[in-house]
């Protein structure tokens, strides 16, 4: 008993210290480089552009999420080889899983081991590590003729990359629009093929329910699912269901979450209440485009061009299952056939190193993969659309002709919907989503759930 | 019906538990029968909707493919502490050997962070373990109190300063982040306390008569005696800082610093379908393993034998 | 203790204290630095509201952090389920090894090697790799057990076992049982074989029931060995935090604090880098890890 007595003594004693000392401001711990930051200044006004006399550095790191081939290690090598040859500096690349590729950048955010430059999209890094000041604003990277060679391809793009203090926390280099596929020979053996649209890759919500019920009734077992395991591939998710009745999931101005919506409400029972799908929390996006090229799923959700091209990375054939099953990309079912689609933007970032030298070395990437003549073999890296029609002066409008299925798909492009992914408490929003799909596949009550977790997303 | 020694009762009773254990001998083996089959088996047996027992062919493409995917430098050691006599105040960095496939990195990275691990916490518990056991040090009970508190604790509970500490001492993407904290775990200290009570203080007291130095007698005497001790605690630390996925998670950040436990979790997380390079990747990771078990099992069942016998 | 103490001059002490100190010395750099301090900063943030992005000074918020963790549904399910899985886990595992290894270790010498082995091999294989396998096994669509359950009629539906808030609990502590009897096992099977056979024969002329003998003669003589099993067994439920992150990411009613700090700290959501309330919640499941040890050490040392 005693000793345990001198224990506990000890252990508050020392807690006593370590609290007020964490009281003082500054805990001598927390050596890491975010703690340094003056606290009142504004993330925006930290950089200054690149003055000559700063020195650049000879080596930086970058980041990628598995965007395209920008996650294929040969590929990327090609790219930054270049750059190495064209500037003599280095760049080693480490690359990230969805999985869980976000934590790794958080735990080296905090461990401060964090890149130097990030490549994903801006609800990551606008909404997410530039609000909380942790990215470099490129507004300088940026003339007028960028702007406008940018905005001739789609006026959102700019908006999204944008943060609301005015900075531009992402360079952004492809787009795409997300969409669903089917298996078209298992439509085809289960006759539902008359209820889809192959020339325009649209249908109606009417047609999708009969064409899973023909399906079901042909395979008797789950077609599609509604994956639910988390936050991977939560694009698909949301626009099936805010698609198949007209819901939406915030308002226009990105100030609110409207998917407590009655008309959301709706579509989550009729696909709750459909035998050929299920909520399934046991996958997220990549497990469900591993089951539907395996063949087992009838229909993909979380389905874009990058997957056309290269079902499941497999590197197998463009546009087959692993079966040899083809595969048809269509647009999400709604009420009058024509959907608004989930766009994906993606680009660099900066992390704030608070070095110079480093900062203006990833600027200098940046300028090269996305505003050069090398722009063109970026976005050919990343299986996406060209974000700009020209850069650094070459033509960008045409490097996908040769390509068919990139041509065909241009004909989903023009129902690229609003680009709401960096409305406020967007990263609560998303966590809410899945955990209430997970609900309702449980059987919560539809009303209630939604309800309860799109309060959670608003109220953060 | 009361059965005093062997009767027809106890037979079958034993009869039913052999088959029993038969089965879930089968259910233990799946899992590595699974793997090694399936590192083994052509695209067309992995992705096939039925289960596919045997490999319809055996192919190395999996393999290859494993192999093809990331690159790394054969090896690269970062210095403990050498940022602080360094005139740029940057630790030395030891770097050999051409570029290979990350998957060999991975496996070196796995072997030589285990070994290590082992080793320092074997010589630092078994010194301590003796200290506590024999010596009647002042402040002795306080900290085998501490130690007893601290045995069974997560390491995520401290997730958070460690990761901050680690960053302070710049190990931060270094395998010696996971190698330290695993040897502060005070289990080893705990385990070689209990065997080294076992050392009969009239042996010790002998040779502290006979004018043998402190270090002598720990080398001569009390490292022998406790040797079964050392062994099992060898085995123990060895797969547990292999299979501490946490750590080498939170710690390690670039790719040439993957352990190979972690490069196939990160597989998992990129190519979750791709079973056959997963499975490639898996039984590359058991082999060292096995290995490591099958020369030390010896010690193993030796070292607790000893254990159990003192009371 | 106190008496020897007294009885020690103090020269002699001061001996003892330097060699014993000395010996300690390299364990306690290890066990102080990278545990003990450590553990004193984790308590020291959980009363601030420290975070991740630190734009503003950090503040000293007293136990407000707790207070809120108990509110919390999300911690709240995750403290029953991290209790659920080591008060499952530990007893089972010593149990059932107990039982294995009484059925093995009278076999003959091969057999037995064999045994041991085949127990241990989801030890060795590596927590990760067998988990790989276990998630297709359980399989919602292909899985290997849904195709026999239902090859077999007793289920008509797959089974969405990692999915399901019924299930998946219990398979990620299915997994674990797998990866932790091995050494229990080894460990009994050579406690029993060490058993002294004068006592139990003795014993059995007297008369007593092979359960007798077992309870009162072996089961007495292998508590050490019981208490190191129950303390590797408790360590070892911790790793579930592996099987967590691969099969379920904490959803599906698999929440543990283990799995929730990292959650809290890293995880891209709003609340990531609350490392203020990631540390509240550290402290109290150290708290829980001290007092489950601490007792579980007095109960085998007063047996």
């Amino acid at each position: 008993m005693k000793t345990i007595r001198k224990v506990l003594a000890l252990v508050l004693a020392l807690c006593m210290v370590l609290a007020l000392a964490a009281c003082a401001g500054t805990p001598a711990e927390t050596k890491a480089p975010e703690s340094q930051a003056p606290a009142s200044q504004p993330p925006a006004e930290t950089k200054t552009p690149d003055e000559p006399g700063t020195e650049m550095a000879d080596a930086i790191t970058l980041w990628t999420y598995p965007i395209g081939k920008w996650g294929v290690e040969e590929e990327v090598l090609k790219m930054t080889n270049a750059f190495t040859e064209a500037t003599g500096i280095k760049v080693t690349v480490e690359y990230l899983a969805y999985a869980d590729g976000d934590d790794k950048v958080n735990s080296a955010l905090s461990g401060g081991g964090a890149p130097d430059l990030i490549m994903e999209g801006p609800e990551r890094l606008v909404a997410n590590w530039g609000d909380n000041g942790h990215m470099v604003d490129l507004s300088d990277l940026f003339d007028s003729e960028d702007m406008s060679e940018i905005n001739a391809v789609n006026e959102g793009v700019m908006k999204a990359c944008t943060h609301t203090s005015g900075a531009i926390y992402e360079y952004p280099l492809v787009m795409t629009a997300h969409c669903m596929a089917i298996n078209r020979n298992a439509f085809e053996q289960a006759g539902a093929l008359e209820y889809v649209d192959l020339e325009k890759h649209t249908w109606t919500t009417e047609n999708f329910i009969k064409a899973v019920e023909a399906l079901y009734a042909e395979f008797g077992e789950t077609v599609g699912a509604v994956y639910c395991a988390g936050q991977g591939g939560d694009q698909g998710t949301r626009a099936l269901v805010n698609n198949l009745y007209g819901g939406t999931f915030t308002n226009a101005e990105h100030t609110a979450y409207t998917w407590d919506d009655p008309l959301n409400v709706k579509a989550l029972e009729q696909l709750r209440s459909m035998d050929g799908i299920a909520f399934d929390a046991s996958l997220a996006g990549g497990d469900e485009i591993a089951k539907f090229y395996q063949g087992v799923l009838k229909m993909a959700f979380c389905w874009n061009i990058a997957q056309q091209l290269d079902p499941n990375g497999a590197h197998g054939d463009p546009g087959k299952t692993v079966t040899g099953d083809d595969i048809e990309f269509m647009a999400f079912p709604s009420e009058d056939g024509t959907a608004k689609l989930q766009g994906g933007i993606w680009g660099f970032g900066i992390f704030d190193s608070k070095d110079e030298g480093r900062i203006a070395a990833a600027k200098e990437f940046i300028k090269f993969m996305c505003d050069s003549e090398h722009t063109a073999d970026a976005v050919k890296t990343a299986n996406y659309f060209a974000v700009r029609t020209k850069a650094g002066g070459a033509d960008l409008s045409n490097i996908w002709a040769d390509n068919e299925i990139m041509a065909e798909y241009n004909v989903l492009m023009p129902m690229l919907g609003d680009y709401y992914q960096v409305t406020t408490n967007w990263a609560q929003a998303r966590t809410s989503w899945w955990t209430m799909l997970q609900k309702v596949g449980e059987g919560a009550d539809v009303a209630e759930a939604v309800a309860q977790y799109a309060k959670e997303a608003i109220g953060g | 019906m009361k059965t005093n020694n062997v009767g027809p009762r106890a037979t079958v009773y034993k009869v039913i538990s052999v088959i029993i254990l038969v089965i879930l001998a089968v259910l233990f083996v799946f899992p590595l029968y699974w793997i090694v089959t399936g590192a083994f088996k052509p695209g067309a047996d992995i992705y096939a909707q039925k289960p596919v027992w045997w490999p319809s062919e055996w192919v190395m493409t999996n393999f290859n493919e494993l192999l093809a995917k990331r690159s790394a430098p054969l090896w690269e050691l970062k210095v403990p502490f050498s940022q602080w006599f360094t005139e740029k105040h940057e630790p030395l960095v030891f770097s050999a050997g051409p570029s290979v496939p990350a998957a060999f990195r991975w496996l070196i990275n796995a072997v030589f962070m285990a070994a290590v691990a082992m080793g320092l916490t074997c010589i630092t518990a078994a010194m301590a373990g003796y200290a506590l056991a024999k010596k009647r040090f002042r402040g002795r009970a306080i900290l085998f109190g501490l130690i007893i508190c601290a045995m069974a604790l997560p390491k995520q509970v401290i997730l958070i300063p460690l990761l901050k500490e680690m960053n302070f001492l710049m190990f931060t993407d270094t395998l010696w982040a996971v190698i330290f904290p695993t040897v502060g775990w005070p289990f080893g200290v705990f385990l070689m306390k209990q065997f080294s009570e076992s050392i009969p203080g009239e042996i010790l007291e002998a040779a502290r008569v006979d004018g043998s130095s402190e270090v002598r007698t720990f080398g001569t005497i009390v490292l022998p005696m406790v040797k079964p001790g050392i062994g099992a605690l060898a085995i123990f630390t060895f797969i547990n800082c292999w299979n501490d996925y946490f750590m080498q998670l939170i710690m390690l950040t670039s790719g040439a610093n993957f352990t190979m436990p972690l490069g196939v979790a990160t597989l998992q997380a990129e190519t979750s379908v791709n079973m056959g390079l997963l499975m490639a990747g898996a039984a590359l990771a058991a082999l060292p393993i096995i290995i490591v078990f099958l020369i030390f099992q010896k010690y193993f069942t030796q070292g607790i034998t000893m254990g159990a016998v003192k009371g | 203790m106190a008496k020897n103490k007294q009885t020690m001059s103090r020269a002699l002490q001061r001996r003892e204290d330097i060699a014993g100190y000395l010996f300690m010395l390299p364990s306690l750099i290890f066990f102080l630095g990278f545990v003990v301090i450590p553990m004193f900063v984790c308590i020291g943030y959980s009363l601030t509201d420290a975070t991740m992005h630190q734009q503003a000074a950090t503040q000293f918020v007293g136990f407000s952090n707790f207070a809120k963790l108990f509110q919390d549904k999300v911690f709240l399910e995750a403290l029953r389920n991290t209790f659920v899985i080591v008060i499952v886990s530990v007893p089972t595992v010593c149990a059932f090894s107990l039982w294995v290894s009484s059925v093995i270790y009278k076999l003959s010498g091969p057999v037995l090697s064999a045994f041991r082995c085949i127990f241990y091999l989801p030890v060795v294989t590596g927590s990760v790799a067998v988990t790989v396998v276990w998630k297709w096994m359980f399989d919602n669509y292909t899985g290997i057990i849904n195709t026999a359950l239902k090859g077999a009629g007793l289920i008509e539906k797959n089974i969405n076992f990692l999915g399901d808030s019924k299930w998946a609990l219990w398979c990620i502590i299915l997994i674990l049982f797998t990866t932790s009897v091995g050494q229990p096992i080894v460990l009994y099977v050579s406690a029993l074989g060490n058993v002294d056979q004068g006592l139990v024969e003795a014993a059995k002329v007297d008369g007593a029931t092979d359960l007798q003998v077992f309870w009162k003669i072996k089961w007495a003589q292998m508590m050490p060995t019981t208490l190191y099993i129950l303390v590797i067994t408790t360590i070892n439920s911790f790793q579930c935090f592996a099987l967590i992150q691969l099969l379920t990411q904490g959803g599906s009613g698999t929440q543990t604090v283990m799995y929730y700090i990292y959650y809290t700290a890293f995880k891209l959501t709003q609340q990531a880098g609350h490392f203020g309330y990631a540390n509240a919640m550290g402290v109290v499941l150290a708290i829980f890890i001290g007092i489950l040890s601490a007792l579980q050490f007095r109960l085998a040392k007063e047996k």
